[in-house]
């Protein structure tokens, strides 16, 4: 039975796993109602596939889903290609959604294609923005292409629905409403385990999950760090922060760190929203694999060394001195501390937040209307 | 034997003298192997540079045939010498150098010794690349009959090999061929930039009326900073060649950086002009042979030939070096071709190689010249002292209107005195002299 | 065995260019290398073919002279090179090229069987990873994408048991063969290739499929007229202005520390940097 519902649906899928959403799908669930805003008569609509996940699409309808299609059945219990992947194009062409957005996460990347694929239609893959094209009604959806060197908006014209995968931390997660409402709409799978080629034999947990292209915060170490030992303390830093060691590739070569960490062209491409490049000259291949860093503070001996035409802000010295005194800063910081060697004078300057000390020799870096 | 590499013949280098070692056998019908180390032929080399058609005609006769990726034929040529803020140039355009195919080319080397080892697999030699043979297999008595390369499984066999290698001559010092690996003495440093500039451009601004005509100035004096040396500019289709080459005992003892010393000769108020709007493309750097004749290695063993800048086989004061290896390499090739006629690989009969070189300009002027880096070491100072000399004096002679010329005569000739003394000119010409006449 | 490898000549983005006026990008003289991903997917496929013998057929849709990206495969351990190239193809968006690669995918296996095909997780140009799992669904293949490890393999009994890396950790998963890999590069290290490869590549001339010919493909499905998905606009993003620079030997290493704290606070990237500690020793 076709739905014969016209106003044009933006679905949302809902990644789920072992009954815990994925932040990511409230971040598209925030994005698809502004989408909403632009589209007229549109509805805003969850697709969540599990076994016993019914208690999600509650939360789905607070972060803005007005209903919720569910699929609920023991072959979906762990992620798989196949019963995902089916179960979710019948959906599709069952209800003709306009726009259907997921997150890529490894299980959205994943997916994403297969549905596209299955239903022949377009699918614009790690969008940093989304919106709706004011002429032609239908979505724009921007995403970066040669590490970031070239941004370009993508257009899905005919084919249906348009599908969009954007990153976990691009978009702004959306405040929860305290009561909210929706339908939940069950579907039935009709996959048997035995039609399922592929099974779950066992979970390895992450000891150090690395996970560096999702990191927020990295503080990389290269050549510059003289030898694997101070990447203890880059690692001190990073845990204060909140985020991870990276490195550049000569570094990796030569043994100091696994390969695992390294950033670059042939390593992974990172979009943190701090990068901290310590002893790192700044070489085009590793350039490319952070380029799309929120912020960039580099710290390096050379005052000429590339990274520097790189980075927000640059700190000429050794960074044995460095590291440590921000690891040492960032923790009072969290600890809620006042540090004690800075006044506490509050000297105004453009963009920052007015209670920031600022150490006493320091002028306002004051740069006319910054 | 099962699982073995074996061919006729081995050369090690995809450079000039290599491929055309390889070429020369391959049209004879031996089974040849061309190791090159770079990812394509041509990769790890670089020069100004000028290529003679005399040596590659030698080597293929139906060259112009195969379309070679010559840059412009060289129909003007001579010296620029520099004094820091004035030149003196000797140049020669001749109607005779307008001929096709041209008595030289300016050329890149990436671009043409690819060509060149295509030509190679064209006529049948098997050309590998990526691949660097690390040493030479000897049997139990010593005698090359074959290479190992650092690919796994990589040894190959031949009765006999070709080494040419290129001025990195590590092979050439495993086997014992020479002494030492070159000192700064006796190697120079060459560094060299491709500047981009549209073709009507580079014509118009070296007085070419087309792409047919080109220019290969060699340039002394400040350049080099007085010390020995040599820089150039060349013309290519859309572009400019420029570089500057020093002794690397001279960078090292003055302490130069070599990318400065090119900026400066690239900024002289009578260089920089040529240069404008012009996108740096390409830079690079190269060492060249400067041993000399004395001091050459053993150009050949039980099984092995050398030929090239392995050899140090370059004449420096002749803008030559290329065509030496090509003939080289074709020699080389031809006394293989010989050794496997009679069955004979043998030190004694390769010497048949070395002999061939002795009487054909390769050996003959090598021997010539074989003084000229020792009297440039001597002289350290030639070029700046004559060559400011000569910008002085022209100076002073074109100005000398409404002055009495005798005055201006017994200045110019102050001019030098005041430089050198009459005995020091004496013994730098009599130096020079030697240094020409061998 | 047989495996299928898909391999994309891509620019080499540490060389890209963009031209500033058009916001293209400017091919001219920006070298291509494989994709390297795809090249651990060839390395892993070269391993298995070690183990169990048989062989390994790379293909790859592309222009002209994508032709040397297949010797260079040969090269490293493949037998066969397919090059899928026509002006037809060109403009393929994610699902044309999926469609173009999974036929001439059943092309193949209709001469010979195939055990298993491998991709590279994404091509560091478009980065989109969608292309292994197009062909994928298209062919009905399972699929295990992010693949680190092949734990096990069994050509025999049409098993295998590969690795997968998620945010969390691995997932240890068994499929049936034949399957589709989309890889990371730590599945297969790769080694410097044998001088056998290399001479047996130096005279290699990989096939060249057209549009037709010797396989037709569907008109609609492929190039401009199968991509549902089109550039709207493309722009460079505006370079940024370069940040300024604070010397340690003019600031101590506190004050510098200090200064970039306020800095990382003001930008808003860490949270807890933006709160700043109470003043005058209020708790905050």
């Amino acid at each position: 039975m076709t739905d014969n519902n016209t106003a044009p649906k933006i679905w949302v899928f809902i990644e789920q796993e072992e009954g815990q959403a994925h932040p990511v799908s409230w971040e598209l669930l925030g994005a698809a109602n502004l989408l909403a805003e632009d589209l007229e008569n549109s509805v805003v609509e969850g697709v969540l596939l599990g076994d016993n996940v019914a208690h999600v699409a509650e939360e789905a309808y607070r972060y803005g889903a007005k209903k919720v299609y569910l699929i609920d059945d023991p072959v979906l219990k762990h992620y798989r290609n196949h019963p995902y992947g089916l179960g979710i194009s019948k959906l599709v062409q069952k209800y003709s959604p306009e726009i259907f957005l997921i997150g890529a996460t490894h299980l959205g990347r994943d997916l994403g294609s297969t549905i596209a694929t299955r239903v022949g239609t377009g699918l614009t893959a790690d969008c940093t923005q989304l919106a709706i094209d004011p002429k032609q009604k239908i979505l724009a959806a921007t995403r970066p292409t040669f590490s970031s060197n070239l941004m370009a908006t993508i257009l899905c014209k005919k084919m249906r629905p348009q599908m969009a995968t954007v990153r976990p931390r691009v978009l702004t997660m959306p405040e929860p409403l305290a009561d909210a409402a929706g339908e939940l709409v069950r579907e039935p799978l009709d996959v048997s385990e035995d039609e399922v080629p592929v099974k779950l034999n066992r979970f390895i947990p992450g000891e150090e999950q690395l996970n560096i292209e999702y990191a927020d915060v990295i503080v990389a170490g290269g050549r510059g760090m003289g030898g694997p030992d101070g990447f203890k303390l880059l690692e001190e830093l990073a845990d204060a922060l909140g985020g991870v060691v990276g490195a550049s590739r000569p570094v990796v070569d030569a043994g100091w760190i696994p390969y695992g960490h390294q950033v670059g062209q042939t390593g992974k491409t990172v979009r943190p929203k701090l990068y901290i490049a310590a002893g790192i000259s700044g070489a085009v291949q590793h350039h490319v694999g952070m380029s799309g860093s929120d912020f960039i503070l580099a710290i390096n001996t050379d005052p000429n060394a590339p990274i520097f035409q790189l980075a927000d802000l640059g700190i000429v010295g050794d960074l044995y001195q460095v590291i440590p005194e921000l690891t040492k800063q960032v923790k009072a910081a969290k600890g809620g501390e006042v540090r004690p060697e800075f006044s506490e004078s509050t000297g105004g300057n453009g963009g920052d937040s007015p209670h920031t000390p600022r150490p006493p020799e320091m002028s306002d870096p004051a740069k006319g209307g910054e | 034997m099962s699982g073995k590499f074996t061919f006729d013949a081995i050369v090690v280098g995809a450079g000039p003298a290599g491929t055309s070692a390889a070429i020369t056998m391959a049209r004879q019908g031996l089974k040849v192997i061309l190791v090159e180390r770079g990812r394509f032929a041509g990769a790890k080399n670089f020069f100004g540079g000028v290529l003679y058609t005399h040596a590659l005609s030698d080597v293929l006769p139906d060259y112009w045939d195969r379309k070679p990726p010559f840059e412009r034929p060289v129909t003007e040529q001579g010296y620029w010498m520099l004094s820091p803020d004035s030149v003196m140039r000797m140049m020669h355009k001749s109607e005779h150098y307008k001929q096709e195919p041209a008595e030289a080319y300016t050329a890149l080397r990436a671009t043409f010794d690819a060509w060149y080892a295509k030509q190679a697999v064209d006529v049948g030699a098997l050309v590998i690349t990526k691949t660097a043979v690390l040493d030479c297999i000897k049997d139990d008595k010593g005698r090359v009959i074959g290479v190992s390369t650092d690919r796994p499984d990589g040894d190959i066999y031949a009765p006999v090999v070709i080494i040419a290698e290129g001025v990195n001559n590590l092979l050439t010092q495993k086997l014992g061929l020479i002494e030492t690996d070159l000192p700064p003495r006796f190697v120079a440093l060459s560094v060299k930039q491709y500047i981009g500039l549209p073709a009507k451009e580079v014509e118009a601004r070296f007085g070419l009326s087309g792409k047919k005509e080109g220019v290969a100035i060699d340039i002394f004096g400040d350049a080099t900073m007085g010390l020995p040396g040599t820089a150039f500019i060349y013309t290519d289709k859309a572009g400019i060649s420029i570089g500057v080459g020093l002794l690397l005992e001279e960078f090292v003892s003055h302490n130069l950086k070599p990318y400065q010393v090119l900026e400066r000769f690239k900024n002289h108020p009578v260089v920089k002009p040529y240069l404008a709007d012009g996108e740096p493309l390409e830079y690079g750097a190269h060492l060249i042979p400067e041993m000399g004749y004395d001091r050459m290695p053993q150009l050949f063993a039980d099984g092995v030939m050398l030929a090239g800048d392995s050899a140090g086989m370059v004449d420096a004061l002749h803008r030559e070096g290329t065509n030496l290896a090509m003939t080289a390499g074709r020699m080389a090739a031809e006394t293989a071709l010989e050794a496997h006629r009679v069955g004979d690989f043998s030190a004694g009969f390769l010497r048949q190689y070395r002999k061939e070189l002795e009487q054909s300009f390769v050996l003959k002027d090598l021997k010539q010249y074989r003084r000229m880096t020792d009297f440039l070491d001597s002289t350290p100072h030639f070029m700046g002292t004559y060559v400011n000399f000569l910008n002085d004096a022209a100076l002073r002679y074109f100005t000398a209107h409404g002055m009495p010329k005798r005055d201006m005569e017994k200045e110019i000739v102050g001019l030098l005195r005041g430089r050198r003394s009459f005995f020091g000119i004496a013994q730098d010409m009599l130096k020079l002299l030697r240094g020409m006449r061998g | 065995m047989h495996s299928v490898v898909a391999i994309k000549q891509v620019p080499d983005t540490a060389n890209v260019r963009i031209n500033p006026e058009t916001g293209t990008l400017i091919r001219d003289g920006v070298p291509a290398i494989i994709n390297p991903y795809d090249v651990h997917a060839l390395e892993m496929a070269v391993r298995l073919k070690e183990r169990f013998g048989g062989k390994v057929t790379v293909i790859t849709m592309g222009p002209p002279n994508a032709a040397e990206a297949l010797v260079e495969c040969v090269e490293q351990g493949a037998d066969r090179g397919i090059l899928i190239s026509d002006r037809k193809f060109a403009a393929a968006d994610t699902l044309a090229t999926s469609y173009v690669l999974a036929h001439a995918i059943e092309n193949i296996q209709a001469e010979e069987p195939v055990d298993l095909c491998l991709f590279g997780l994404q091509a560091i140009d478009g980065d989109t990873a969608q292309v292994g799992p197009g062909v994928a669904t298209r062919l009905g293949l399972p699929l295990i994408t992010y693949a680190v490890k092949v734990e096990s393999f069994d050509p025999e009994a049409r098993q295998a048991v590969v690795h997968r890396t998620t945010e969390r950790g691995i997932e240890v998963l068994q499929t049936t063969l034949p399957a589709l890999l989309t890889v990371e590069k730590e599945i297969a290290e790769v080694e410097r290739a044998p001088l056998a490869n290399i001479i047996n590549a130096a005279g290699y001339i990989p096939e060249v499929w057209s549009a037709s010919e010797p396989v037709p493909f569907e008109p609609g499905k492929i190039g401009i007229k199968g991509s549902p998905t089109i550039v709207g606009k493309a722009y460079t993003p505006p370079p940024k202005e370069p940040g300024e620079q604070v010397n340690l030997a003019e600031k101590p290493a506190a004050d510098a520390a200090a200064y970039a704290l306020q800095k990382i606070g003001a930008a808003g990237v860490i949270d807890f940097l933006e709160i700043a500690p109470a003043t005058n020793g209020d708790s905050s």
